[in-house]
């Protein structure tokens, strides 16, 4: 066994040798840092409204008792029945192609108005409906063809006056999906029948005619 | 001890020169791939995506959807900050991209709560 023996050469080259494995090292590093890339972009959204009246909304009421009549374009009031039987559901919604929005723009917040003509206190609950219909063509036998939330937006007691209810969640997907088909109105109590009238867009008072607020985002 | 004195400072000098070479082209990489991120972008896209976001009738978003994302970018880190309109922000989050056929769209959530009126901008990174 040879004894080694550290001569200056050898040291020399020791150092040498070691000082490259270490700016190796600084350099490998140096490229693990470089393959880490980063993509950046930033997009600002435009806020606005886009209220509606009742100029362009669309409502009508549908009758168990008589399941092939419209009447949509005459109602000064839309009825609302619950019960078992003769049952009255109505359906509002408002064309919103005027706001010029993109499907990728959404609601910030939206509110529908409301103005119960004859009250029931019944609890009047609103269902979003996801499919086209025509107040002109919408009766009893068509509603069954609708596609229409199981889950009830909101809610609201159906005493006399103006209610305001959120709907800021239906309208932001409406607008995402293209178009607004609105709301089915039902009263789900059970026990005795009763009446809640809300005024349609037809009603000769101006004031209470359906609206919606809309502020948006694009 | 003289000829020792000399190698020794000999591979001195050639230490301090290569590590200082070394130094330099850590250095001169490293800041050329800085000044090359800044303006560069990932492998997966060259093009700024499109971000919408859900609310709840609390007028609150739940959901930001970041749109068409493609193919490429699957396991890279998707990271959002919602901003006001000073830029400040409102919350942030981050998600990996996962697999999908042709563009997908990457939702995040967790970002707390944040108004849908007070959001004015996103800002949106992919890192590899």
């Amino acid at each position: 066994m040879r004894r080694f023996r550290l001569t200056p050469l050898r040291l020399a080259a020791a150092i040498v040798l070691g000082s490259l494995s270490f700016a190796g090292v600084g350099y490998a590093a140096s490229l693990g840092l470089g393959t880490k890339k980063i993509f950046a972009w930033s997009q600002t959204l435009t806020k606005g409204s886009c209220n509606q009246t009742s100029t362009t909304a669309d409502d009508t009421f549908v009758q168990q008792a008589n399941p092939t009549s419209t009447t949509g374009s005459s109602a000064t009031t839309l009825t609302i029945t619950g019960g078992a039987m003769n049952q009255n559901i109505a359906f509002i919604r408002f064309n919103l192609s005027g706001c010029s929005l993109p499907t990728t723009a959404g609601a910030d917040g939206s509110t529908l108005a409301l103005f119960v003509t004859t009250s029931s206190m019944h609890t009047i609950s609103l269902f979003p409906v996801t499919s086209s219909w025509s107040s002109s063509t919408l009766n009893w036998n068509g509603v069954s063809g609708l596609t229409i939330g199981s889950t009830a937006t909101t809610t609201f007691t159906g005493s006399a006056g103006s209610h305001t209810v959120t709907v800021t969640s239906d309208v932001d997907a409406a607008i995402k999906a293209g178009t607004l088909w609105g709301w089915e109105l039902k009263d789900a109590a059970g026990g005795p029948a009763a009446t809640t009238a809300i005024a349609s867009a037809e009603n000769g008072t101006t004031a209470n005619r359906p609206s919606l607020t809309l502020s948006y985002e694009k | 001890m003289k000829k020792l004195t000399r190698i020794l400072g000999i591979a001195t000098a050639i230490t301090l020169f290569t590590v200082g070479v070394a130094s330099a082209a850590t250095l001169g990489l490293g800041s050329g791939k800085l000044a090359a991120g800044s303006a560069a972008v990932s492998g997966c896209t060259s093009s700024a995506l499109t971000a919408t976001r859900n609310v709840n009738n609390s007028n609150n978003v739940t959901q930001v959807n970041v749109l068409a994302v493609p193919q490429a970018c699957a396991g890279e880190t998707l990271a959002l900050t919602l901003e006001n309109s000073s830029h400040a922000s409102l919350g942030s989050t981050s998600t990996t991209v996962g697999t999908c056929t042709g563009g997908c769209t990457v939702s995040l959530t967790g970002f707390g709560t944040v108004a849908a009126a007070s959001l004015t901008a996103y800002a949106i990174s992919l890192t590899q």
